[in-house]
């Protein structure tokens, strides 16, 4: 269960970049977070695994304070939570499988880590979790010779391989094309669903978050300006997040399958 | 070319543009012409002195060939003092250049105070650090190595810092998303990045101190330089000129490999 | 392992590569014995009391900078600045035409082409140092020496770095220039000279960073400049001096460096 309480978060130039948030998630739930750019569903999402640091209020993750948290702490608790990127930010120079196993580097020893000493059971449930996506023939292809898609689906398979109880996700699609953005969305729902993980995810496109997500959380200025479930959602809901109509632009779009 | 009744435009390029190229053009010329006055060096006294060349050329060659014997140690011996003050410079530059880089290194005083250091130590001359460590430990190789040592880690903190400062920071963000801790972000996220560059550097770095340590020679820090300082002094010019070939030769020969061997990795 | 559901795949590796990987480490351990084999270095003179004694009467020495022979010091640095910007210049200009001859958008002949690298290659190889000793025997013991080494120096590294850039020009501007009937010349300086001339300066200043830096050095075999007081005040023992030496150099060096510098960026 994560659970913000009164969170804010204001940057060193002044910008604000959460004011005031009060949000329960629980755990299992696929949480789409929608709002304009600049919205704050950025820092939201960094908040929870520090990666940005609420200047005040608290935030619990499994009943800890992760703004308390740090170094070796801080480490423990990112090492249950996963985290997916735009820009899927693997190294690229690296084989696929040097990146999926970094996700077991919070696990790992800091000598055998750099010595790339790493048991048979992680190198094993790397490529378990590299045929999940269905990219295992990769294995040992360098990652810049893979497409965007099947990038992201490595970066996917590297945070199953922290066995996360979490996985945050920002942006995910934003650079993949609509059949691609699907298929990524369709594995951290999968994912979502049969492992009981709990999701969250940053999106703007509004048919995508109608199709994936359990609860959706709109925001506005750093702000929670919308939260409930996707039951209770219409286009109306979304220009009110928005603040103005809805334009083609916010639609992904395209086929549900390849 | 101009003034006409109606508008022409003056020339090609704006007047401004003019004056600075003009201005610049004489700045340029006046003080090759003072510096030429002060070094009594204009090029054709070359052609005057012409003559000494060719003179010169005679007490070159033909090259001493039986001195051959006595430049193998010595160029071997800087081959040696060249491979372990790179290796040394290599290890030492790691650590440094990632301090000297503003994206790993975010503490803004630590960056400049390590920025100010390494500007500081390449400007000094390579040879003022042998006369220094001549001194400090005498005479030979070791005081040659010290010198290389500390002239290669200005010339690879200063490469590897500007190449860590271009790499993909994304990656080390998802490192240390998932848990992972500094040394752990550094290996697996910037490691693999800078690598190739490095080793490349690394090999570059070599070629530069086998020339360098062909200079520190000339103080009495070991290697050819000091065999070659020895042969000037006699005006034992034949052998003189067998050192030059054989240093030639060796230089254009690492020059090749290294080049080889960098043209592989990246 | 083979009661496990899964097993990982075999890393592909290609025999050839295995081979290399193995012939390069096998050789780089070769190396090193051999170095550290034979290197002399007399530890037991280094680590003696007469070291320790060194350090306590040099260092001291050395961080007193003799100020009162800034005077003479400061002249001989502007003489070092003279030789780099007079050698730097003639290379500078020297460099050109070789450059145009090695690069092959501009003569289509492999074989000037190769000639041309050649030359330059050749020059590239020789440290400014023996060059200095070189010109020192044929001109005498004075800074057109050291001129005459810098300039030939340079020319090697900065026709190199041009015949890159001419390389890298747009071809197309050529190709209009000959179709609107330009002849050869017209076309040097209305095609091409626009395109590289920025990055010539751009470079040339660069090399006299460097060629600063050199002539400092080059007094040490009589080439005139800073390195003459340098092997005095070596040869007296006069570390104040050396290290006011040192100062002058770390500051002029700085000092040009930053100018350099600001020029250059103003020029791209």
């Amino acid at each position: 269960m994560i659970e913000f309480q009164n969170l804010s978060l204001v940057y060193p130039n002044g910008t604000e970049g959460l004011k005031n948030i009060n949000v329960k998630i629980n755990e299992g739930e696929f949480v789409v977070i929608v709002g304009l750019s600049g919205a704050g569903k950025s820092t939201f999402i960094r908040s929870i695994n520090r990666l940005v640091t609420p200047t005040n209020g608290a935030l619990f993750v499994e009943d800890e304070d992760v703004l308390q948290l740090n170094g070796k702490g801080l480490r423990q608790l990112r090492t249950k939570i996963g985290m997916i990127f735009q820009s899927y930010n693997l190294v690229k120079r690296s084989t696929v499988i040097k990146n999926v196993i970094s996700g077991r580097l919070g696990y790992t020893g800091t000598l055998q880590s750099i010595l790339n000493i790493f048991s048979k059971e992680d190198k094993l449930l790397a490529y378990e979790n590299l045929k999940r996506v269905n990219i295992e023939e990769k294995l040992y292809n360098r990652a810049d010779e893979l497409s965007g898609g099947q990038q992201q689906r490595v970066s996917i398979a590297r945070v199953l391989t922290q066995k996360p109880k979490l996985i945050l996700a920002d942006e995910p699609v934003a650079s993949l094309d609509p059949p691609t953005s699907h298929q990524v969305m369709k594995y951290l729902k999968q994912i979502n669903v049969e492992d009981n993980i709990t999701t969250i995810v940053n999106l703007h496109f509004i048919d995508m978050a109608m199709e994936y997500a359990d609860r959706i959380i709109g925001m506005r200025a750093g702000e929670v300006v919308f939260d409930g479930p996707v039951s209770e959602v219409t286009e109306k809901t979304f220009e009110e997040i928005y603040g103005r109509s809805i334009r083609d632009e916010d639609r992904r779009g395209g086929v549900e399958d390849e | 070319m101009n003034k006409h009744s109606s508008y022409v435009p003056k020339g090609l390029y704006p007047f401004k543009t003019i004056l600075i190229i003009s201005l610049s053009l004489i700045v340029v010329i006046s003080f090759y012409l003072i510096s030429s006055i002060r070094t009594e060096s204009f090029i054709w006294h070359f052609f005057v002195k012409f003559p000494n060349v060719i003179g010169l050329i005679g007490d070159f060659f033909p090259p001493d060939w039986s001195y051959l014997e006595q430049v193998w140690p010595k160029l071997f011996e800087t081959i040696h003092m060249a491979i372990i003050a790179t290796t040394i410079a290599v290890i030492i530059s790691i650590p440094f250049s990632l301090l000297t880089a503003n994206n790993v290194t975010t503490t803004t005083w630590i960056y400049q105070f390590m920025r100010f250091l390494l500007n500081i130590t390449r400007t000094i001359p390579d040879i003022i650090l042998a006369v220094v460590f001549v001194g400090l430990f005498g005479i030979g190789a070791f005081s040659g190595i010290i010198a290389l040592i500390i002239f290669a880690i200005g010339i690879l903190v200063k490469l590897m810092s500007e190449v860590i400062e271009t790499i993909d920071m994304n990656p080390t963000e998802a490192i240390r998303a998932s848990g992972g801790n500094g040394l752990q972000t550094i290996s697996f996220a910037i490691v693999p990045q800078v690598l190739p560059q490095f080793i490349s550097f690394s090999l570059y770095v070599f070629e530069i101190n086998i020339r360098a340590s062909l200079v520190l020679g000339l103080v009495g820090a070991g290697g050819i330089g000091q065999l070659l300082n020895k042969e000037i002094n006699f005006m034992n010019y034949p052998a003189v000129s067998t050192i030059i070939i054989i240093v030639f030769a060796v230089v254009v020969v690492i020059d090749y490999i290294s080049g080889k061997l960098r043209e592989g990795l990246v | 392992m083979s009661n496990q559901p899964l097993t990982l795949p075999k890393k592909p590796k290609s025999k050839l590569k295995l081979v290399k990987r193995v012939i390069v480490l096998i050789a780089i351990v070769l190396i090193y014995i051999w170095t550290f084999s034979n290197i002399s270095i007399r530890w037991e003179s280094i680590f003696s009391v007469r070291t320790l004694e060194n350090i306590d009467r040099i260092i001291p020495r050395f961080f007193q900078p003799a100020f009162e022979e800034t005077g003479s010091i400061m002249e001989m640095m502007i003489e070092t600045i003279f030789i780099a910007y007079t050698g730097s210049l003639a290379a500078a200009v020297i460099a050109v035409p070789l450059a145009f001859l090695c690069a092959s958008n501009m003569v289509r002949n492999k074989f000037l082409n190769n000639i041309g690298m050649w030359i330059l290659g050749a020059v590239r190889a020789f440290p400014e140092i023996v060059l200095a000793i070189i010109f020192v025997a044929a001109v005498g013991p004075n800074p057109f020496a050291g001129v005459l080494a810098i300039a030939i120096g340079s020319t090697g590294m900065l026709g190199k770095l041009y015949s890159e850039v001419i390389e890298s020009i747009d071809m197309n501007v050529i190709e209009t220039l000959e179709a609107s009937g330009a002849n050869k010349m017209q076309i040097l300086f209305y095609g091409i000279m626009p395109q590289v001339l920025p990055e010539f300066l751009s470079y040339a200043i660069y090399r006299f960073e460097i060629d600063v830096r050199a002539s400092s050095v080059l007094g040490i075999v009589g080439a005139g400049g800073i390195g003459t007081l340098i092997t005095f005040a070596y040869m007296n023992r006069n570390w104040e001096e050396v290290g006011m030496i040192l100062l002058v150099i770390i500051i002029t060096v700085t000092i040009i460096d930053q100018i350099s510098g600001f020029i250059r960026k103003r020029l791209v």
